[in-house]
Protein backbone atom coordinates (compact mmCIF):
# COMPACT_ATOMS: atom_id res chain seq x y z
CA UNK A 1 0.00 0.00 0.00
CA UNK A 2 2.87 2.30 0.65
CA UNK A 3 4.23 2.10 -2.74
CA UNK A 4 0.56 2.63 -4.28
CA UNK A 5 0.51 5.81 -2.32
CA UNK A 6 3.35 7.04 -3.61
CA UNK A 7 2.42 6.18 -6.96
CA UNK A 8 -0.70 8.54 -6.91
CA UNK A 9 1.29 11.86 -5.81
CA UNK A 10 2.64 12.34 -9.26
CA UNK A 11 -0.28 12.33 -11.20
CA UNK A 12 -2.24 14.09 -8.82
CA UNK A 13 0.70 16.91 -8.56
CA UNK A 14 0.24 17.14 -12.27
CA UNK A 15 -3.54 17.45 -11.34
CA UNK A 16 -3.31 20.28 -9.57
CA UNK A 17 -0.53 21.91 -11.59
CA UNK A 18 -2.88 21.80 -14.70
CA UNK A 19 -6.09 23.33 -12.97
CA UNK A 20 -3.85 26.00 -11.01
CA UNK A 21 -2.12 26.37 -14.91
CA UNK A 22 -5.64 28.21 -15.15
CA UNK A 23 -7.19 29.50 -18.98
CA UNK A 24 -4.38 28.00 -21.01
CA UNK A 25 -4.99 24.50 -20.76
CA UNK A 26 -8.95 24.88 -19.78
CA UNK A 27 -11.26 22.85 -22.01
CA UNK A 28 -14.75 24.27 -23.02
CA UNK A 29 -17.21 22.21 -23.97
CA UNK A 30 -20.61 23.92 -24.10
CA UNK A 31 -19.82 27.89 -22.83
CA UNK A 32 -22.96 29.61 -23.54
CA UNK A 33 -24.55 27.11 -22.69
CA UNK A 34 -28.45 27.90 -20.53
CA UNK A 35 -27.37 27.37 -17.02
CA UNK A 36 -29.17 23.98 -15.94
CA UNK A 37 -30.42 23.19 -12.54
CA UNK A 38 -27.48 20.72 -11.80
CA UNK A 39 -25.02 24.58 -12.09
CA UNK A 40 -27.21 26.09 -10.29
CA UNK A 41 -27.45 23.46 -7.37
CA UNK A 42 -23.24 23.31 -7.79
CA UNK A 43 -22.78 27.18 -8.20
CA UNK A 44 -21.93 27.83 -4.44
CA UNK A 45 -20.58 24.93 -3.20
CA UNK A 46 -17.15 26.07 -2.43
CA UNK A 47 -17.92 29.13 -0.76
CA UNK A 48 -19.55 30.09 2.18
CA UNK A 49 -23.02 32.05 2.92
CA UNK A 50 -20.98 35.12 2.70
CA UNK A 51 -19.11 34.44 -0.39
CA UNK A 52 -16.17 33.98 1.55
CA UNK A 53 -14.06 30.73 0.42
CA UNK A 54 -14.13 27.88 3.27
CA UNK A 55 -10.39 27.19 4.42
CA UNK A 56 -10.24 26.08 7.97
CA UNK A 57 -7.22 24.93 7.94
CA UNK A 58 -5.54 27.70 6.50
CA UNK A 59 -1.93 27.47 8.75
CA UNK A 60 -1.52 23.94 7.95
CA UNK A 61 -2.25 24.33 4.16
CA UNK A 62 -0.31 27.02 4.20
CA UNK A 63 2.82 25.27 5.54
CA UNK A 64 1.97 22.33 2.93
CA UNK A 65 1.60 25.18 -0.05
CA UNK A 66 5.44 26.41 0.67
CA UNK A 67 6.47 22.81 0.94
CA UNK A 68 4.86 22.17 -2.62
CA UNK A 69 5.98 25.34 -3.90
CA UNK A 70 9.44 24.57 -2.80
CA UNK A 71 9.38 21.27 -4.18
CA UNK A 72 7.88 22.88 -7.65
CA UNK A 73 10.46 25.27 -8.01
CA UNK A 74 13.88 22.85 -6.73
CA UNK A 75 12.66 19.60 -8.77
CA UNK A 76 9.61 20.13 -11.19
CA UNK A 77 10.64 23.29 -12.65
CA UNK A 78 13.80 22.69 -13.21
CA UNK A 79 13.03 19.26 -14.78
CA UNK A 80 10.07 20.98 -16.66
CA UNK A 81 12.54 22.83 -18.31
CA UNK A 82 14.68 20.07 -19.18
CA UNK A 83 12.16 17.94 -20.67
CA UNK A 84 11.20 21.01 -22.94
CA UNK A 85 15.14 21.42 -23.76
CA UNK A 86 15.38 17.78 -25.68
CA UNK A 87 11.86 17.38 -27.04
CA UNK A 88 10.27 18.97 -29.80
CA UNK A 89 7.08 20.88 -29.93
CA UNK A 90 5.36 18.23 -31.83
CA UNK A 91 6.53 15.26 -29.99
CA UNK A 92 5.78 17.21 -26.61
CA UNK A 93 2.53 17.31 -28.20
CA UNK A 94 1.74 13.40 -28.95
CA UNK A 95 3.06 12.35 -25.48
CA UNK A 96 0.32 14.92 -23.82
CA UNK A 97 -2.31 13.51 -26.78
CA UNK A 98 -0.90 10.18 -25.76
CA UNK A 99 -1.22 10.21 -21.73
CA UNK A 100 -4.82 11.83 -22.05
CA UNK A 101 -5.71 8.74 -23.57
CA UNK A 102 -4.58 7.14 -21.07
CA UNK A 103 -6.62 8.75 -19.09
CA UNK A 104 -10.13 8.17 -21.50
CA UNK A 105 -11.19 4.75 -19.38
CA UNK A 106 -11.57 7.11 -16.44
CA UNK A 107 -13.48 9.87 -18.07
CA UNK A 108 -15.65 7.23 -19.50
CA UNK A 109 -16.34 5.83 -16.00
CA UNK A 110 -17.24 9.01 -14.32
CA UNK A 111 -19.02 9.96 -17.86
CA UNK A 112 -21.32 6.71 -16.91
CA UNK A 113 -21.41 7.80 -13.26
CA UNK A 114 -23.20 11.34 -13.48
CA UNK A 115 -25.71 10.07 -16.08
CA UNK A 116 -23.76 11.71 -19.03
CA UNK A 117 -24.44 9.19 -22.36
CA UNK A 118 -23.72 11.59 -24.97
CA UNK A 119 -20.44 12.86 -22.82
CA UNK A 120 -19.46 9.44 -22.39
CA UNK A 121 -20.11 8.31 -26.11
CA UNK A 122 -17.89 11.15 -26.93
CA UNK A 123 -15.24 9.91 -24.59
CA UNK A 124 -15.60 6.00 -26.01
CA UNK A 125 -15.77 7.51 -29.48
CA UNK A 126 -12.35 9.19 -28.75
CA UNK A 127 -10.54 6.54 -26.98
CA UNK A 128 -11.49 4.45 -30.34
CA UNK A 129 -10.54 6.92 -32.67
CA UNK A 130 -7.39 8.31 -31.13
CA UNK A 131 -6.33 4.83 -29.95
CA UNK A 132 -6.11 3.38 -33.65
CA UNK A 133 -6.10 6.09 -36.52
CA UNK A 134 -4.66 8.40 -33.87
CA UNK A 135 -1.29 6.15 -33.78
CA UNK A 136 -2.22 4.55 -30.18
CA UNK A 137 -3.32 8.17 -28.82
CA UNK A 138 -0.25 9.79 -29.74
CA UNK A 139 -2.19 12.00 -32.17
CA UNK A 140 -5.69 13.65 -32.02
CA UNK A 141 -7.89 13.16 -34.51
CA UNK A 142 -11.35 12.90 -32.38
CA UNK A 143 -10.66 16.34 -31.73
CA UNK A 144 -10.47 17.37 -35.45
CA UNK A 145 -13.42 15.95 -35.99
CA UNK A 146 -15.23 17.48 -33.74
CA UNK A 147 -14.91 15.39 -30.61
CA UNK A 148 -13.44 17.87 -28.03
CA UNK A 149 -11.49 16.62 -25.20
CA UNK A 150 -13.11 17.13 -21.39
CA UNK A 151 -12.51 15.68 -17.97
CA UNK A 152 -14.01 13.82 -15.42
CA UNK A 153 -12.73 12.43 -12.24
CA UNK A 154 -14.57 11.06 -9.37
CA UNK A 155 -14.02 14.04 -7.27
CA UNK A 156 -16.61 15.60 -9.73
CA UNK A 157 -19.25 12.76 -9.62
CA UNK A 158 -19.29 13.05 -6.68
CA UNK A 159 -20.28 16.75 -6.66
CA UNK A 160 -22.81 15.96 -9.05
CA UNK A 161 -24.04 13.63 -7.08
CA UNK A 162 -24.67 16.19 -4.33
CA UNK A 163 -21.42 15.71 -2.41
CA UNK A 164 -20.51 19.13 -0.50
CA UNK A 165 -16.78 20.07 -1.30
CA UNK A 166 -16.06 20.00 1.90
CA UNK A 167 -13.38 22.24 3.46
CA UNK A 168 -10.70 23.51 0.82
CA UNK A 169 -7.12 22.08 1.54
CA UNK A 170 -3.28 21.75 0.37
CA UNK A 171 -2.07 17.86 0.75
CA UNK A 172 1.79 17.16 0.58
CA UNK A 173 2.76 16.93 -2.77
CA UNK A 174 -0.80 16.52 -4.25
CA UNK A 175 -1.41 20.05 -3.76
CA UNK A 176 -4.89 22.41 -3.66
CA UNK A 177 -7.70 19.96 -2.94
CA UNK A 178 -10.40 19.92 -1.21
CA UNK A 179 -12.03 17.40 1.21
CA UNK A 180 -14.43 15.32 -1.99
CA UNK A 181 -11.90 15.97 -4.30
CA UNK A 182 -8.58 14.51 -2.26
CA UNK A 183 -11.18 11.60 -1.79
CA UNK A 184 -12.46 11.23 -5.37
CA UNK A 185 -8.80 11.03 -6.46
CA UNK A 186 -7.80 7.74 -4.00
CA UNK A 187 -11.11 6.43 -5.93
CA UNK A 188 -9.72 7.33 -9.35
CA UNK A 189 -6.42 5.76 -8.44
CA UNK A 190 -8.41 2.42 -7.71
CA UNK A 191 -10.15 2.47 -11.01
CA UNK A 192 -7.29 1.98 -12.76
CA UNK A 193 -6.62 -1.86 -13.74
CA UNK A 194 -2.79 -1.53 -12.92
CA UNK A 195 -3.60 -0.55 -9.30
CA UNK A 196 -4.74 -3.91 -8.76
CA UNK A 197 -2.05 -5.49 -10.48
CA UNK A 198 0.97 -6.46 -8.38
CA UNK A 199 3.76 -7.54 -10.61
CA UNK A 200 6.92 -5.83 -11.58
CA UNK A 201 5.32 -4.60 -14.96
CA UNK A 202 2.19 -3.12 -13.64
CA UNK A 203 4.50 -1.81 -10.75
CA UNK A 204 6.91 0.01 -13.68
CA UNK A 205 3.93 1.08 -15.84
CA UNK A 206 2.24 2.91 -13.16
CA UNK A 207 5.26 4.90 -12.18
CA UNK A 208 6.59 5.91 -15.69
CA UNK A 209 2.95 7.39 -16.49
CA UNK A 210 2.73 8.72 -13.48
CA UNK A 211 6.21 10.32 -13.79
CA UNK A 212 5.70 11.35 -17.22
CA UNK A 213 2.33 13.19 -16.52
CA UNK A 214 3.61 14.81 -14.01
CA UNK A 215 6.01 16.39 -16.50
CA UNK A 216 4.03 16.80 -18.99
CA UNK A 217 1.63 18.66 -17.49
CA UNK A 218 3.67 21.12 -15.76
CA UNK A 219 6.00 21.43 -19.05
CA UNK A 220 3.30 23.82 -20.67
CA UNK A 221 3.08 25.61 -17.56
CA UNK A 222 6.68 27.05 -16.96
CA UNK A 223 5.68 30.28 -17.94
CA UNK A 224 1.52 30.77 -16.27
CA UNK A 225 2.59 29.61 -13.12
CA UNK A 226 5.98 32.26 -13.14
CA UNK A 227 3.87 34.54 -14.19
CA UNK A 228 1.24 34.12 -11.46
CA UNK A 229 4.13 33.78 -8.81
CA UNK A 230 5.70 36.83 -10.26
CA UNK A 231 2.18 38.98 -9.75
CA UNK A 232 0.53 37.66 -6.47
CA UNK A 233 0.91 39.71 -3.63
CA UNK A 234 -0.15 36.50 -1.63
CA UNK A 235 0.47 32.99 -4.05
CA UNK A 236 -1.19 31.03 -1.81
CA UNK A 237 -4.56 32.49 -1.94
CA UNK A 238 -4.05 33.24 -5.73
CA UNK A 239 -3.79 29.56 -6.43
CA UNK A 240 -6.73 28.83 -4.07
CA UNK A 241 -8.74 31.13 -6.31
CA UNK A 242 -7.95 29.75 -9.36
CA UNK A 243 -8.23 26.31 -8.38
CA UNK A 244 -11.60 26.90 -6.98
CA UNK A 245 -12.94 28.61 -9.89
CA UNK A 246 -11.36 26.11 -12.17
CA UNK A 247 -13.08 23.18 -10.48
CA UNK A 248 -16.52 24.62 -9.98
CA UNK A 249 -16.23 25.14 -14.01
CA UNK A 250 -15.07 21.66 -14.46
CA UNK A 251 -18.13 20.10 -12.36
CA UNK A 252 -20.42 21.93 -14.08
CA UNK A 253 -18.87 20.39 -17.31
CA UNK A 254 -18.90 23.60 -19.03
CA UNK A 255 -22.50 25.04 -18.93
CA UNK A 256 -22.20 28.55 -18.15
CA UNK A 257 -23.67 30.01 -15.31
CA UNK A 258 -23.16 33.54 -14.06
CA UNK A 259 -25.62 33.77 -11.43
CA UNK A 260 -22.70 32.90 -8.61
CA UNK A 261 -20.76 35.89 -9.59
CA UNK A 262 -19.96 38.67 -6.67
CA UNK A 263 -22.61 41.04 -6.68
CA UNK A 264 -20.58 44.41 -8.47
CA UNK A 265 -23.07 46.39 -6.31
CA UNK A 266 -26.01 48.40 -7.46
CA UNK A 267 -26.21 52.29 -7.98
CA UNK A 268 -26.65 53.23 -4.54
CA UNK A 269 -23.51 51.61 -3.43
CA UNK A 270 -21.48 53.04 -5.91
CA UNK A 271 -22.80 56.14 -5.59
CA UNK A 272 -20.20 57.37 -3.02
CA UNK A 273 -18.04 56.58 -5.50
CA UNK A 274 -18.78 59.33 -8.18
CA UNK B 1 -65.14 23.88 -23.49
CA UNK B 2 -65.66 21.36 -20.48
CA UNK B 3 -64.24 22.58 -17.12
CA UNK B 4 -61.94 19.83 -17.24
CA UNK B 5 -60.67 21.06 -20.74
CA UNK B 6 -60.67 24.14 -19.46
CA UNK B 7 -58.23 23.35 -16.85
CA UNK B 8 -55.94 21.49 -19.06
CA UNK B 9 -55.87 23.86 -21.31
CA UNK B 10 -54.78 26.44 -18.48
CA UNK B 11 -52.28 24.08 -16.68
CA UNK B 12 -50.47 23.51 -20.48
CA UNK B 13 -50.38 27.29 -20.97
CA UNK B 14 -49.17 27.68 -17.75
CA UNK B 15 -46.52 24.71 -18.21
CA UNK B 16 -45.74 26.04 -21.49
CA UNK B 17 -45.17 29.46 -19.65
CA UNK B 18 -42.98 28.36 -17.44
CA UNK B 19 -41.06 26.04 -19.64
CA UNK B 20 -40.60 29.14 -21.70
CA UNK B 21 -39.65 31.36 -18.96
CA UNK B 22 -36.91 29.02 -17.94
CA UNK B 23 -35.44 28.25 -21.36
CA UNK B 24 -35.35 31.81 -22.50
CA UNK B 25 -31.40 32.68 -22.10
CA UNK B 26 -31.02 35.76 -20.25
CA UNK B 27 -31.25 38.83 -22.61
CA UNK B 28 -28.38 39.88 -24.53
CA UNK B 29 -27.41 43.52 -24.29
CA UNK B 30 -26.88 45.11 -27.44
CA UNK B 31 -24.96 48.01 -26.32
CA UNK B 32 -22.83 46.45 -23.78
CA UNK B 33 -21.60 43.86 -26.99
CA UNK B 34 -21.09 46.69 -29.12
CA UNK B 35 -18.68 48.57 -26.40
CA UNK B 36 -15.97 45.54 -26.03
CA UNK B 37 -16.41 44.67 -29.58
CA UNK B 38 -15.09 48.67 -30.37
CA UNK B 39 -12.54 47.93 -27.15
CA UNK B 40 -11.53 44.70 -29.07
CA UNK B 41 -11.07 46.60 -32.58
CA UNK B 42 -9.25 49.34 -30.98
CA UNK B 43 -6.80 47.27 -29.09
CA UNK B 44 -6.11 43.93 -31.78
CA UNK B 45 -3.74 46.49 -33.60
CA UNK B 46 -1.93 48.44 -31.61
CA UNK B 47 -1.69 44.91 -29.15
CA UNK B 48 -0.64 42.70 -32.35
CA UNK B 49 2.28 45.83 -33.94
CA UNK B 50 4.97 43.17 -32.45
CA UNK B 51 6.90 46.26 -30.59
CA UNK B 52 6.98 45.36 -27.22
CA UNK B 53 6.99 48.62 -25.76
CA UNK B 54 4.11 50.19 -27.65
CA UNK B 55 2.21 46.82 -26.46
CA UNK B 56 2.74 47.81 -23.01
CA UNK B 57 1.64 50.98 -23.23
CA UNK B 58 -1.22 50.16 -25.19
CA UNK B 59 -2.50 48.43 -22.51
CA UNK B 60 -2.00 51.09 -20.21
CA UNK B 61 -3.52 53.33 -22.41
CA UNK B 62 -6.70 50.61 -23.11
CA UNK B 63 -7.02 50.39 -19.38
CA UNK B 64 -7.21 54.38 -18.44
CA UNK B 65 -10.24 54.55 -21.15
CA UNK B 66 -11.89 51.61 -20.47
CA UNK B 67 -11.34 50.50 -16.85
CA UNK B 68 -12.49 51.46 -14.37
CA UNK B 69 -9.66 51.14 -11.80
CA UNK B 70 -11.91 53.05 -8.69
CA UNK B 71 -14.42 50.69 -8.95
CA UNK B 72 -12.50 47.84 -9.03
CA UNK B 73 -10.00 48.87 -6.33
CA UNK B 74 -12.74 49.13 -4.34
CA UNK B 75 -14.29 45.66 -5.03
CA UNK B 76 -11.75 43.70 -4.40
CA UNK B 77 -11.29 45.13 -0.82
CA UNK B 78 -14.16 43.48 -0.41
CA UNK B 79 -15.87 44.33 3.41
CA UNK B 80 -12.62 46.46 4.02
CA UNK B 81 -13.44 48.89 1.72
CA UNK B 82 -15.88 50.75 4.07
CA UNK B 83 -13.49 50.31 6.81
CA UNK B 84 -10.76 52.10 4.58
CA UNK B 85 -9.69 55.55 6.18
CA UNK B 86 -9.75 58.61 3.73
CA UNK B 87 -5.36 58.87 4.24
CA UNK B 88 -5.68 55.09 2.85
CA UNK B 89 -7.94 55.85 0.45
CA UNK B 90 -5.47 58.43 -1.46
CA UNK B 91 -2.46 56.11 -0.66
CA UNK B 92 -4.32 52.98 -1.97
CA UNK B 93 -5.97 53.96 -5.20
CA UNK B 94 -2.73 54.73 -7.28
CA UNK B 95 -1.06 52.09 -6.04
CA UNK B 96 -4.13 49.32 -7.10
CA UNK B 97 -3.84 51.57 -10.48
CA UNK B 98 -0.16 50.72 -10.78
CA UNK B 99 -0.49 46.94 -9.63
CA UNK B 100 -3.71 46.09 -11.96
CA UNK B 101 -1.84 47.54 -14.93
CA UNK B 102 1.07 45.20 -14.35
CA UNK B 103 -1.21 42.16 -13.73
CA UNK B 104 -3.06 43.15 -16.95
CA UNK B 105 0.38 43.89 -19.24
CA UNK B 106 1.35 40.70 -17.94
CA UNK B 107 -1.98 38.80 -18.73
CA UNK B 108 -2.31 40.25 -22.40
CA UNK B 109 1.23 39.40 -23.35
CA UNK B 110 -0.48 35.82 -23.27
CA UNK B 111 -3.06 37.20 -25.79
CA UNK B 112 -0.65 38.49 -28.13
CA UNK B 113 -1.59 38.29 -31.80
CA UNK B 114 -4.88 37.09 -31.28
CA UNK B 115 -8.31 38.69 -32.93
CA UNK B 116 -10.88 38.67 -30.94
CA UNK B 117 -14.28 39.21 -31.68
CA UNK B 118 -17.65 39.20 -29.56
CA UNK B 119 -20.23 36.53 -29.77
CA UNK B 120 -22.95 37.66 -27.07
CA UNK B 121 -23.75 38.82 -23.70
CA UNK B 122 -25.73 38.00 -20.30
CA UNK B 123 -27.60 40.68 -18.69
CA UNK B 124 -26.98 40.05 -14.85
CA UNK B 125 -28.67 42.99 -14.21
CA UNK B 126 -29.37 46.74 -15.70
CA UNK B 127 -25.78 47.25 -14.35
CA UNK B 128 -24.21 44.16 -14.39
CA UNK B 129 -23.38 42.56 -18.01
CA UNK B 130 -20.92 40.25 -19.22
CA UNK B 131 -19.89 40.29 -22.77
CA UNK B 132 -18.36 36.68 -24.19
CA UNK B 133 -15.98 36.87 -26.91
CA UNK B 134 -13.52 34.16 -28.43
CA UNK B 135 -10.69 34.44 -30.66
CA UNK B 136 -11.49 35.09 -34.63
CA UNK B 137 -10.28 32.40 -37.04
CA UNK B 138 -8.00 30.63 -34.36
CA UNK B 139 -4.94 28.36 -36.50
CA UNK B 140 -5.32 24.87 -35.71
CA UNK B 141 -3.69 23.45 -32.57
CA UNK B 142 -4.88 27.38 -30.97
CA UNK B 143 -4.44 27.00 -27.52
CA UNK B 144 -6.73 29.34 -26.80
CA UNK B 145 -9.17 28.61 -29.56
CA UNK B 146 -11.72 26.92 -27.38
CA UNK B 147 -11.24 29.92 -25.05
CA UNK B 148 -14.29 32.04 -24.30
CA UNK B 149 -13.03 35.68 -23.07
CA UNK B 150 -15.39 37.62 -20.74
CA UNK B 151 -15.63 40.88 -20.25
CA UNK B 152 -17.91 42.14 -17.21
CA UNK B 153 -19.21 45.45 -17.27
CA UNK B 154 -20.40 48.19 -15.48
CA UNK B 155 -23.01 50.27 -16.50
CA UNK B 156 -23.86 53.72 -14.62
CA UNK B 157 -27.17 55.75 -14.34
CA UNK B 158 -26.66 57.81 -17.20
CA UNK B 159 -25.60 54.87 -19.44
CA UNK B 160 -21.67 55.61 -19.66
CA UNK B 161 -19.97 51.82 -19.45
CA UNK B 162 -16.79 50.77 -18.29
CA UNK B 163 -14.83 47.39 -17.58
CA UNK B 164 -15.21 45.60 -14.24
CA UNK B 165 -13.29 41.92 -14.76
CA UNK B 166 -12.03 40.15 -17.25
CA UNK B 167 -11.79 36.42 -17.07
CA UNK B 168 -11.05 33.59 -19.39
CA UNK B 169 -13.16 30.23 -19.23
CA UNK B 170 -15.07 31.71 -16.12
CA UNK B 171 -11.71 32.53 -14.29
CA UNK B 172 -11.96 35.63 -13.66
CA UNK B 173 -9.17 38.04 -12.23
CA UNK B 174 -10.88 40.77 -9.88
CA UNK B 175 -12.49 37.71 -8.36
CA UNK B 176 -8.57 36.19 -7.64
CA UNK B 177 -7.26 39.62 -6.90
CA UNK B 178 -10.01 39.94 -4.31
CA UNK B 179 -9.13 36.84 -2.60
CA UNK B 180 -5.70 38.01 -2.90
CA UNK B 181 -6.07 40.81 -0.80
CA UNK B 182 -9.10 39.59 1.41
CA UNK B 183 -6.86 37.16 2.68
CA UNK B 184 -4.10 39.78 3.07
CA UNK B 185 -6.08 42.19 4.84
CA UNK B 186 -7.53 38.83 7.68
CA UNK B 187 -4.31 37.91 8.35
CA UNK B 188 -3.14 41.26 9.14
CA UNK B 189 -5.60 41.98 11.70
CA UNK B 190 -8.41 42.63 9.77
CA UNK B 191 -10.17 46.49 9.29
CA UNK B 192 -7.37 49.60 8.64
CA UNK B 193 -4.48 47.53 10.29
CA UNK B 194 -5.21 45.22 7.23
CA UNK B 195 -5.17 47.83 4.85
CA UNK B 196 -1.98 48.78 5.83
CA UNK B 197 -0.16 45.93 5.63
CA UNK B 198 -1.88 45.54 1.99
CA UNK B 199 -0.53 48.78 1.17
CA UNK B 200 2.96 47.88 2.57
CA UNK B 201 2.68 44.76 0.34
CA UNK B 202 1.66 46.38 -3.04
CA UNK B 203 4.79 48.93 -2.41
CA UNK B 204 7.30 46.28 -1.99
CA UNK B 205 5.79 44.62 -5.21
CA UNK B 206 5.84 47.37 -7.28
CA UNK B 207 8.46 48.87 -5.93
CA UNK B 208 10.42 45.52 -6.03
Amino acid sequence: MKLHAAIWVAPCAAFWLALAGTTASAQLSGAGDDPDALAKELENADAQADGSVRDPWEGFNRKMFAFNDGLDRKLMTPTAKAYRAVTHKKQRKGIRNFMANLRTPLIFVNDILQGEPKRAGETLGRFFINSTIGFGGMGDPAERMGIAQHSEDFGQTLAVWGVDSGPYMVLPFLGPSTMRDGFGAGVDLTLSPAFWISTDPAMYFQYTTAGVGVITAREPLIEPLDGIRADSLDFYASIRSFYLQSRKREINNGRTTYEDLPDIGDFEEFDELE
Amino acid sequence: MTRLNRRSFTACAAACFVAIGIAQPAAADQAAETYVQNLLDEAAPRLTSGDQEAMLAAVDELVDKYVDMRRVGRFVLGRAARQMTDEQAAEYFPLFNDYAKMVYRNTMENYAGQKLVVTGSVDRAAYDIIVNSKVANPEPGDQFADAVIHWRIYRDKEGNMSIFDAGANEIWLAIEQQEQFTSIIANNGGGVKGIDALIKDMKARLNG
